[in-house]
């Protein structure tokens, strides 16, 4: 088992005041927070916080974990409390609080009893609950992220999550379980599903809650979707700006010939009518023009491009500047 | 109990039906009424339609998961309902942004030719 040191985690030295303690649990709750922050294992640091802040509030608590700290993690890191080691606050026995004690490190569970031995999150305290109680099971909430093409056609994927359960004893226990799920086509981001009766299991037969899923999308190097329609940024030459062209274009999981109208400019959008995500009011692709130029021109390219500035000798591009 | 290689199929629960009433919405929030009325009455949640009675109310999924969220903040930070409504209201926009930020990032990265 490896030593936690709750000072490090919150930043304060070993004679830190209360109030210190307070202030830099606040600041750190605040910058991890899984709402708030985009830190990456910004979960993990949160419940690191969470957890050293519980020791450390607590003066008998802190004084326990002084005197473990005292004893001391061995030169490899690694700590095993004395033998006979046995907490007086006893967090499972009575002194629970509003922290989710089921998502604390073996090293608090090993000093200070079983957290998660005990109380149901937000519902129980101490050891177990009465068996003649009939509760529906807690609801599962879980992010499943895909690829575009994966939403746009449907797929299954693998979802793993959390559940609580009772033992033979009755206590409550955490227990990772996981699903292959059909995901239908469609699916767009910030849409959830819903897998009835697969979250935690009910209490003293009561029914089981269900499972949420929210979608996210994973990051696509050519399209962005806004609503039910896939933008895509597309390079076209000047000339085929110019002239009108015929290009040919990607859509999600295929490719489709459109044509550039004559006289087109950089940012024009072209709707490509219910190419965008399906469904019943099926969604656009929308196509942004760019006019790219080749990085070398030939020499009678260049003539050419002479030919065109005097035949285009009024037109300024920095017009809207004022130069 | 479901077996690993079994294919379970999904209700997509945004779109048509699946919704909760208040009494529902607080079992799965485990929450009290007078907390969501309170959330409500600072725009933090809404229900599907503005019915005045709160004993009407219908909630979607994305009610319930804003509803925890709120749950959640309110429990680690120690945030109260004004703090809340507007702590929600900027992380809205900021996941806005950082969404705009990105698409933005990847225009120009095509536009410079990456």
């Amino acid at each position: 088992m490896e030593f936690k040191d709750y000072y490090a985690v919150l930043g304060v030295s070993e004679s830190a005041t209360p109030e210190e303690i307070k202030k830099a649990y606040r600041k750190l709750a605040r910058k991890y927070h899984p709402d708030v922050s985009k830190e990456e294992k910004a979960d993990e640091k949160f419940k690191d916080v969470g957890e050293a802040y519980e020791v450390l509030k607590d003066p008998e608590k802190r004084a326990e974990y002084d005197q473990l700290r005292k004893y001391g993690a061995r030169g490899d890191g690694s700590f095993e409390p004395p033998p006979g080691w046995q907490s007086a606050s006893g967090f499972g026995g009575g002194g629970f609080t509003d922290a989710d004690a089921s998502q604390f490190s073996d090293f608090f569970e090993e000093i200070f009893g079983g957290g998660r031995r005990g109380g149901f999150s937000g519902g129980f305290s101490g050891g177990g609950f009465r068996q003649n109680m009939r509760m529906r099971g807690e609801d599962v909430h879980a992010r499943l992220a895909l690829f575009l093409e994966e939403a746009f056609n449907g797929c299954e994927k693998q979802v793993s999550f959390t559940v609580h359960e009772a033992d033979e004893q009755g206590r409550v226990i955490a227990r990772q379980k996981t699903l292959k799920v059909k995901i239908p086509a469609g699916m767009r981001e910030g849409q959830h599903i819903r897998l009835k009766g697969q979250g935690s299991p009910g209490i003293g037969g009561g029914e089981s809650g269900d499972l949420f899923i929210e979608i996210e999308f994973a990051p696509h190097p050519h399209f962005t979707v806004e609503g039910r329609d896939v933008l895509i940024t597309v390079p076209v030459a000047p000339w085929e700006a110019a002239l009108g062209a015929t290009v040919t274009v990607p859509t999600v999981g295929s490719k489709v010939n459109v044509k550039v109208p004559k006289g087109s400019t950089s940012g024009r959008k072209l709707r490509l009518k219910g190419k965008g995500f399906p469904g019943k009011h099926p969604g656009d692709q929308i196509v942004i023009l760019q006019v790219a130029m080749p990085e070398k021109h030939t020499p009678e390219a260049e003539k050419l491009y002479e030919q065109l500035a005097e035949a285009e000798k009024n037109f300024n591009p920095r017009s809207k500047l004022h130069v | 109990m479901t077996r690993q290689d079994q294919i379970l199929t999904v209700e997509v629960v945004d779109s048509e039906g699946g919704t909760f009433t208040l009494r529902e919405i607080c079992e799965r929030g485990d929450c009290h009424a007078e907390f969501v009325i309170k959330l409500v009455n600072y725009g933090v949640i809404a229900p599907v339609e503005d019915i005045p009675e709160a004993g009407q109310w219908q909630f979607d999924v994305a009610a319930l998961s804003r509803l925890r969220k709120a749950m959640r903040l309110q429990r680690d930070l120690k945030i109260n309902l004004p703090g809340l409504a507007m702590s929600l209201d900027l992380l809205d926009e900021v996941q806005e942004m950082r969404r705009e930020v990105d698409r933005l990032n990847r225009q120009l990265r095509h536009l410079l030719g990456e």
